[in-house]
């Protein structure tokens, strides 16, 4: 069994991948994609640890299922907002949506 | 079979359940009778909120906590809680006419409102990360499609976009950060988090600190404090008055309630360790947001900077982490629900359909028309600059008190310093509304809702100055239990 | 390497590959076909850690719902043959990224190195054995101590599917 680092690299690898894509995305909905990747990070780590835990509880899992249901509402509302953008300026580039803009 | 929730738990959440009838009824009668849900929704949404806000008063502190130690109703809690609803009843105010003139779907509108009141709520009492985590997912997905309401205008469309972008990046942070915290701990109740810091093992695991500092960026985005606030001009800018007005207030203070219990009561073992990233992003949150609000010339974004610069001040508070910074908190709070909605109030009415009138320029020579909106605007103004009698200026007393007591000296000469820069932004507002005199002088209508809402405002606002035990006497419970 | 290992790092070159060129392709609907590769890898991963019930999970709402939601979207807001689909990424800002990605990785693996190292503060060195009960389990930490958040999680879903629907419903005239 590979011990719970290796998980954990995982995690940190793909939240910074995610982290890349937010910082030079400009289209919306690749924003939100990396955004998917990063709460795909924060679960693997959940998991891992829940798996790991000396007390082992499964409370990592139970955040985890929570979390997924969260990504799914946040992907709907999302591409609602995104969609009605389209449909009033015909264009989602997020240009002024940079992360690194005050 | 162990029954480990107890039945007598679910009365806790009696506001809560208040504020879901009435936002279900509110949609219900939307769908069968719109006509009827137009005229009626602001006034169910009311008394919806009153009642919570009767609920809440009558539990506080009966019972304690609920669902296994999830939630807690302590005073801390119910004080914030009260601020909350505050700003919640007067946003409902302001919104009557609003809503009408700029032809937004009320139905939605109103239960929005309160689920994501219900979700503000739920956040000032949660005990435990899960719950914070979904009861800001709660709260920021309603407000995430409240700022793209109104649906034709580009401006409103795009602010909500950008702040559901931000706004799901910083969630998606956060909970990386919780993540960490339970590896590092083996929890995620705040109480046992606590628990876990006597060890040394744990307290100096730097996997704990990547998960404060992460859970400390995360909840940065949500109070708007520097340098997580970019998404906050716009969005107060492109977003419906009221809808602003509501979530300056709101979500600012179930984000600092989360904060609070994250920082102090779970973590304030960890103090040394996090005291100097509080301290980093309060001074700069007090100087960017003062600093940057002079250079405004449309009205929602200098009250989009001046909300900034007060996260800044409620953040000294955070970092003394003393008894008077705990009881300072609620107090802010409260008279930052009054005072800036008030402002609020007044720019929602001086505003025309479709967002226009948001210039400085727009108030040259109110006086002159409307001297009663003119004088309460004022009167706002000189409770956000911080000047007496208003509770703006009890608010931060009590913030430098705080200070002083935890031998924070150089955050307080820094509070002290932008508190002056700031006051002439304010002070700013006033002179042109009262020494301009153009030759036509504004002209807006005031409804009755809404002059209403500045009169109770205007009303909190002296009072909690006249007053300011009225808070005091029950926060002292709070500081005691540390 | 033990095969679990082995099954491990396979697993996981999945998972990063794929999400890397997520985040770099130029044409977003090609990006989205590796975001599936990038959650059958995670779901992989769970399924690793014995977790196989959120593997499903996984599979079944990352995959199926959320894939084909963001699917939708690119169609309904892009013109597929149009030039607009390109010019996904900005390229003067990957010269700031880059570094900022680096060092916060390296900053993360260096955190992890310490304690997780060998068996840590409540981390063992491997995980539980499996349990044949963790479904049943899973089910009564949901219904019981966690049943507040599982019926807050409904409340989202209230609030998005009425969110949803009045933004992105057609105006009647």
């Amino acid at each position: 069994m590979p011990p719970v680092t290796w998980y954990l690299y995982v995690s940190a690898a793909l939240f910074c991948i995610g982290l890349f894509g937010m910082m030079t995305r400009r289209n919306a909905i690749a924003l939100l994609m990396s955004i998917e990747l990063m709460l795909n990070a924060a679960n693997i780590n959940l998991v891992a640890f829940s798996g790991y835990l000396t007390e082992h509880t499964l409370v990592g899992q139970v955040f985890a299922l929570f979390v997924i249901t969260i990504a799914a509402a946040e992907a709907a509302v999302g591409l609602a907002i995104v969609i009605n953008v389209y449909r009033t300026v015909q264009h989602i580039n997020a240009d002024e949506i940079n992360i690194m803009k005050w | 079979m162990r029954i480990p929730v107890d039945p007598s738990d679910w009365l806790i959440l009696i506001p809560e359940f208040i504020l879901l009838g009435t936002a279900i009824a509110i949609l219900m009668i939307d769908a069968f009778a719109k006509a009827a849900s137009d005229r009626s929704s602001p006034w169910i949404s009311l008394a919806g909120t009153a009642g919570a806000i009767v609920a809440a008063v009558f539990l506080w502190g009966n019972p304690l906590s609920g669902f296994g130690g999830m939630i807690v109703n302590d005073d801390f809690g119910v004080l914030v809680s009260t601020a909350i609803l505050t700003g919640t009843a007067l946003a409902v105010l302001i919104s009557v006419d609003y809503v009408r003139r700029e032809e937004l779907p009320a139905g939605e509108y109103y239960a929005l409102i309160l689920l994501s009141t219900i979700g503000m709520l739920l956040m000032v009492s949660s005990a435990n990360l899960i719950m914070i985590f979904l009861s800001l997912e709660v709260l920021s997905i309603a407000l995430y499609v409240l700022t793209g309401f109104a649906r034709m205008r580009p401006r409103s469309q795009e602010a909500g976009m950008k702040y559901f972008l931000l706004g799901s990046f910083s969630a998606a942070i956060l909970v990386y950060g919780v993540a960490l915290i339970y590896g590092a701990t083996g929890t995620v109740d705040l109480q046992s988090i606590a628990d876990e810091l006597i060890s040394p093992g744990v307290l100096g695991n730097p996997v704990l600190l990547a998960g404060a500092g992460l859970v400390l960026v995360g909840l940065g985005f949500k109070v708007a404090a520097v340098p997580f606030q970019m998404w906050t001009p716009d969005v107060y800018e492109g977003a419906p008055s009221t809808v602003a007005a509501f979530m300056s207030i709101g979500s600012k203070a179930a984000a600092f309630a989360a904060l609070v219990r994250v920082l102090i009561f779970a973590m304030g073992g960890l103090r040394p360790e996090w005291l100097a990233a509080v301290w980093v992003i309060a001074a700069l949150t007090m100087t960017v947001g003062n600093l940057v609000a002079i250079a405004q010339d449309n009205i929602k974004r200098m009250l989009a900077y001046s909300s900034i610069a007060h996260a800044g001040y409620i953040l000294v508070a955070v970092a003394a982490a003393n008894r008077l910074g705990l009881q300072s908190i609620p107090f802010y709070l409260i008279a930052y629900a009054f005072m800036n909605l008030g402002a609020w109030a007044v720019v929602t009415a001086v505003t025309r359909k479709g967002e226009e009138a948001v210039g400085l320029s727009d108030y040259s020579g109110l006086f002159w028309s409307h001297p009663v909106l003119a004088g309460s605007m004022g009167l706002f103004m000189f409770a956000l600059a911080g000047i007496p009698p208003t509770a703006g200026f009890t608010a931060k007393i009590y913030v430098f008190m705080a200070a002083v007591a935890a031998d924070m000296i150089g955050l307080l000469i820094i509070a002290i310093v932008t508190t002056i820069i700031s006051a002439y932004f304010y002070l700013r507002v006033t002179v042109i509304m009262f020494m301009e005199r153009p030759a036509e002088p504004p002209v807006v209508t005031v409804p009755t809702p809404l002059a209403v809402a500045i009169a109770v405002a205007a009303a909190g606002t002296i009072w909690l100055f006249l007053f300011p035990g009225v808070t005091q006497s029950f926060t002292d419970t709070v500081a005691r239990l540390l | 390497m033990t095969l679990h290992q082995i099954a491990f790092a396979a697993v996981a070159a999945v998972t990063l590959i794929s999400a890397v060129f997520v985040v770099i392709l130029p044409n977003i609907l090609r990006a989205a076909l590796f975001l599936v590769f990038t959650f059958l890898g995670v779901a992989g991963l769970y399924v690793l850690l014995n977790a196989e019930f959120l593997a499903a999970m996984q599979v079944l709402i990352y995959i199926g719902a959320i894939t084909v939601l963001i699917m939708f979207g690119i169609v309904l807001t892009q013109q597929l043959m149009g030039a607009r689909i390109r010019q996904a990424t900005q390229v003067r800002m990957v010269v700031i990224a880059l570094p900022v990605v680096l060092i916060a990785f390296a900053g993360l693996a260096k955190t992890f190195i310490r304690p997780f190292a060998s068996a840590g503060e409540h981390v063992a060195a491997a995980p539980a054995p499996v349990d044949a009960g963790t479904l049943h389990q899973l089910a009564r930490m949901l219904l019981q101590p966690y049943v507040l958040p599982f019926e807050l999680a409904s409340l989202i879903l209230l609030a998005a599917l009425v969110g949803a629907i009045v933004i992105a419903k057609e105006e009647k005239d």
